[in-house]
């Protein structure tokens, strides 16, 4: 079979003899498995080889951002923001923060950190990623206000791959909300493959959000690599939809006590869309916490996957895990897979998972109809009661009224 | 030399068929060994190019590794693939030979003695006479109408029937084991129902000829026709001698119309010592196939024993409205690595499957359920149930949950939930207050722990189940 890609790290300018010796090693360690299939027990329920082999005629990586656009800021909620434009950082805002206690720069490539497990497409993203940013909390700092990433893709892009990284942390005892808020004008198709590190150090408190503006023809694989000191929270909403497809990965390593964990997702599918959750929860010391709750609503011919993981090692005594993930099939033609999987090696822990997918409960629907509801209607209303639990989650007052505006939108586009 | 060595066997062939005990195919898998296994068996043509197609399939296919449990790599070269029956000269004489550590079981199980003889092999009275018991239980099953022999007579009596459904379920180009299963298999059970008939008994490997060895590539076909009902009971609570390290069997099952087939197994081979050296490696394939309307499958399962447990009891359920059921208690002790759990498919409408299983794991052990739920796009109305409950003993060993779940019908419904624990702190301290010692305390409540399975055990099975599970775990508290 022709190759559907082609990718060179000479594409990439200003690169030193040793940077482009190690991107060289990592992409023939890529080129020789290429993008995961079945086969791949991470991609089990993924084919991501036929799903890029069947849209993409030669994907490369030599797309030149060209610095111009302008973005629409949200005018819902104050907010500080980072714009970054096809993975570069383009400008940044913090007018309701104090400066000094911020450090915001573009990612240092001589150091780079890669997730502990070499799966094929963060080897990828060693050898291509460009651009990114590296974000600091000082000590002690709360942010006021939620943060914004505008993250833009150019309306010219086409059949190319974006890759960058992203590093954040949080010193100790610094809080902070971020809303990852993706967006593009292109109706091309293109394939973005991001790796972020998130650090939490003792104490922080991290509050994660990510949504997607538009339907799109993008797809989208993220890593997103979290350690946990002592005494940490970190709570993570998946929210996105509406991209072609997406493959959220997300390792937590609960590596001190206290450290506590979560993640939401409320997601609506249409069309041919193809969403994965992957999650790998490591609990690695003891008396911490980690919560999981996923919800799906599917419908026409897309299809939801949930690939969940808690490991406990033998140490991690007093552990306390939960997973969840429901799923409602509004057609014959819709799928949902689930994998949740436990591991587990200490005695005196408390983990339980539990998946159940279905459809809407017709009773409730006659029930809805018989009090002078259109059938329609009552869909609508039932898809949001099951959504609800997880919206009501959502941090921040202001933010949190917009992103249900935002989410109920899609539901109803349907 | 390996062919000489077939010419030399090959001698005894239309020699005397009594001393055929002391045969033994050369070592080593090759075409010529099949053709031993066939030829020492007197099987039709068709049943050796059957055992031949397994044979090449098997060249193109590597072993799985997907398994969480890894084992030393096996030389297929180095094995022997037929060995009837040992000769009387090589069996224990007495009870004395038997390890005291196996007779202590027996007392605790309460097993009677002429048994405990007949489980070690050793030539057993008249008084106990398994053939006699077998033949008068034979007479009333032929005045039903119902076949129940080994499959090696099944070939040459009923051809047609074994034609007809053998390899139907597991395909000959399935997975690594199994095909080696179809290529090599010595003997096992054949089962026939004829229609509208109910099996008055519960049929067991118990009461067939030569039942002690029926070696380590087992085969076993059961078929229920229109209408019928069979119970069918495989191994037994005591544990079993035998020195084949790889056992992996084949267990075939069709359900017609209507038809219900309850097949379950208590399995308790040898574990291997404290240590984790020795022991059994269980690589089984169980399969049924509800292909007709309201059929019903269910296994039940009670693993105790083997180093090395990989086993999946599937059912596809094809026919609409059929219903497929697991119950499981897998418990593992010392170094045993268990991996064992179902498949269930959906293809007809209304169809339904509950899987229960039950998880005990001590010492160092790993302990893991693996399941796939998958309900296909026209199977409309569908529902499952999962519950996978774990629990740990000691914090030295594993217990792992992991359920694929697919699905692909609007209409249908599919629930799981998994927990994992300890033993309750609390409970034990209640039976400890009521004059309960540590050991019948943690007894008493795992057995609590895994009831719904036990019920699902015929009666004369479930008793001895219980106690096979307080024996399991000895000596892992306190």
């Amino acid at each position: 079979m022709k190759n559907f890609y082609n990718f060179k790290v000479n594409n990439i300018k200003g690169l030193s003899a040793q940077e482009k010796e190690f991107r060289n090693k990592e992409l023939d360690l890529f080129s020789k498995n290429g993008f995961p299939n079945r086969r791949e027990e991470a991609w089990k329920f993924t084919d991501l080889n036929t799903i890029l082999s069947k849209n993409f005629a030669n994907i490369k990586n030599d797309y030149i951002s060209l610095n111009e656009k302008k973005f629409e800021l949200i005018k819902e909620f104050d907010h500080n923001y980072l714009f970054v434009l096809d993975g570069n950082l383009v400008s940044n805002e913090f007018k309701f923060e104090d400066k000094n206690k911020v450090l915001i720069k573009d990612y240092d490539y001589k150091n780079q950190i890669s997730a502990s497990n070499q799966n094929s497409l963060n080897l990828l993203n060693n050898a291509l990623a460009t651009g990114g940013y590296y974000l600091e909390i000082s000590k002690d700092y709360k942010f006021k206000k939620p943060l914004v990433v505008y993250n833009h893709f150019s309306e010219s892009i086409k059949e190319q791959i974006i890759s960058y990284k992203n590093s954040l942390i949080l010193n100790e005892n610094s809080e902070l909300t971020i809303f990852n808020y993706t967006d593009t004008n292109s109706k091309n198709n293109f394939f973005v493959n991001s790796f972020d590190y998130l650090k939490l150090k003792k104490d922080s408190n991290l509050k994660n959000i990510f949504l997607n503006k538009e339907r799109c023809n993008c797809y989208f694989h993220s890593y997103l690599k979290n350690d946990l000191e002592q005494n940490t929270n970190l709570d993570n909403y998946i929210l996105s939809t509406g991209l072609k497809f997406n493959k959220t990965d997300i390792e937590i390593n609960l590596n001190e006590e206290h450290a506590k964990s979560s993640i939401f997702s409320a997601l609506s599918l249409g069309s041919e869309e193809h969403q994965e959750i992957k999650t790998s929860i490591n609990h690695n010391f003891k008396n911490c916490q980690s919560y999981q709750k996923i919800k799906n609503v599917l419908n026409d011919q897309s299809t939801g996957v949930y690939q969940g993981k808690i490991f406990v090692k033998q140490e991690a005594q007093k552990t306390d895990a939960y997973q969840l993930s429901k799923a409602l099939l509004l057609n014959d033609n819709a799928e949902f897979d689930a994998k949740p999987e436990l591991e587990i090696y200490a005695d005196d822990v408390k983990c339980s998972h539990g998946s159940t997918s279905g459809s809407i409960d017709l009773n409730s629907i006659h029930y809805l109809k018989s009090r002078g509801i259109p059938e329609k209607e009552a869909y609508q209303m039932l898809i949001n009661g099951f959504l609800s639990e997880i919206l009501e989650k959502l941090p921040e007052n202001d933010l949190k009224r917009f992103l249900i505006k935002k989410i109920g939108r899609q539901i109803n586009g349907y | 030399m390996k062919t000489e060595d077939l010419k030399n066997s090959q001698e005894y062939k239309y020699g005397f068929t009594t001393d055929v005990e002391n045969i033994r195919a050369p070592k080593g898998l090759n075409e010529d060994t099949i053709k031993f296994i066939s030829n020492i068996k007197k099987e039709p043509n068709w049943m050796l190019e059957w055992r031949l197609k397994a044979f090449n399939r098997l060249k193109a296919l590597k072993e799985p590794n997907w398994q969480k449990p890894k084992y030393p790599k096996i030389n297929y070269q180095d094995l022997y693939y037929y060995s009837a029956p040992k000769s009387s000269s090589e069996k224990p004489t007495s009870l004395d030979e038997i390890d005291p550590k196996i007779l202590e079981t027996y007392k605790k199980l309460g097993i009677p003695l002429d048994e405990q003889k007949r489980l070690n092999g050793i030539a057993v009275d008249a008084v106990f006479d398994s053939v006699s018991v077998a033949t008068t239980f034979k007479d009333e099953l032929t005045k039903k109408g119902i076949i129940f022999c080994s499959i090696s007579e099944a070939i040459q009596k009923h051809p047609d029937l074994v034609k007809k459904y053998l390899g139907s379920v597991i395909p000959l180009s399935d997975h690594y084991f199994a095909t080696l299963n179809s290529a090599v298999f010595t003997d096992g059970s054949f089962v026939y129902i004829p229609p509208n008939t109910r099996c008055p008994m519960e049929l067991s490997t118990y009461f067939r000829i030569n039942a002690s060895e029926t070696g380590q590539f087992e085969r076993t076909l059961i078929i229920a026709d229109k209408g019928s009902y069979v119970s069918y009971l495989e191994g037994c609570t005591a544990p079993m001698r035998d020195e084949n390290q790889l056992h992996a069997a084949n267990v075939e099952l069709v359900a017609l119309d209507d038809a219900e087939i309850k097949y379950s197994t208590v399995q308790n081979w040898y574990p291997g010592d404290e240590n984790g050296v020795g022991g059994i490696y269980n690589f089984v394939t169980k399969r049924g196939a509800c292909r007709g309307k309201n059929s019903k499958i269910s296994w039940t399962q009670v693993e105790t024993g083997s180093a090395i447990t990989w086993k999946y009891p599937s059912c596809i359920l094809q026919g609409d409205n059929s219903v497929g059921e697991f119950y499981s208690i897998a418990i593992t002790n010392n170094h045993q690595k268990a991996d064992t759990g179902t498949k269930m498919i959906h293809l007809g409408k209304n169809t339904k499957s509950k899987i229960i299983s039950k998880g005990i794991s001590a010492g160092k052990a790993d302990n893991m359920y693996r399941g796939l739920v998958e309900v296909k796009n026209k199977a409309s109305n569908s529902r499952n149930y999962t519950q996978c409950d774990s629990l740990l003993m000691g914090n030295k060993c594993g217990a792992h949950t992991i359920p694929y779940i697919k699905n692909n019908n609007s209409t249908s419904t599919i629930e799981h939930e998994a927990t994992t624990t300890k033993i309750n702190e609390e409970q034990l301290y209640y039976c400890n207050q009521r004059g309960l010692d540590q050991e019948e305390a943690v007894s008493l409540i795992v057995n609590g722990f895994c009831k719904e399975v036990l019920q699902q055990l015929p009666m004369e099975f479930a008793v001895e189940a219980q106690k096979l599970v307080a024996i399991s775990l000895e000596g892992s508290v306190g």
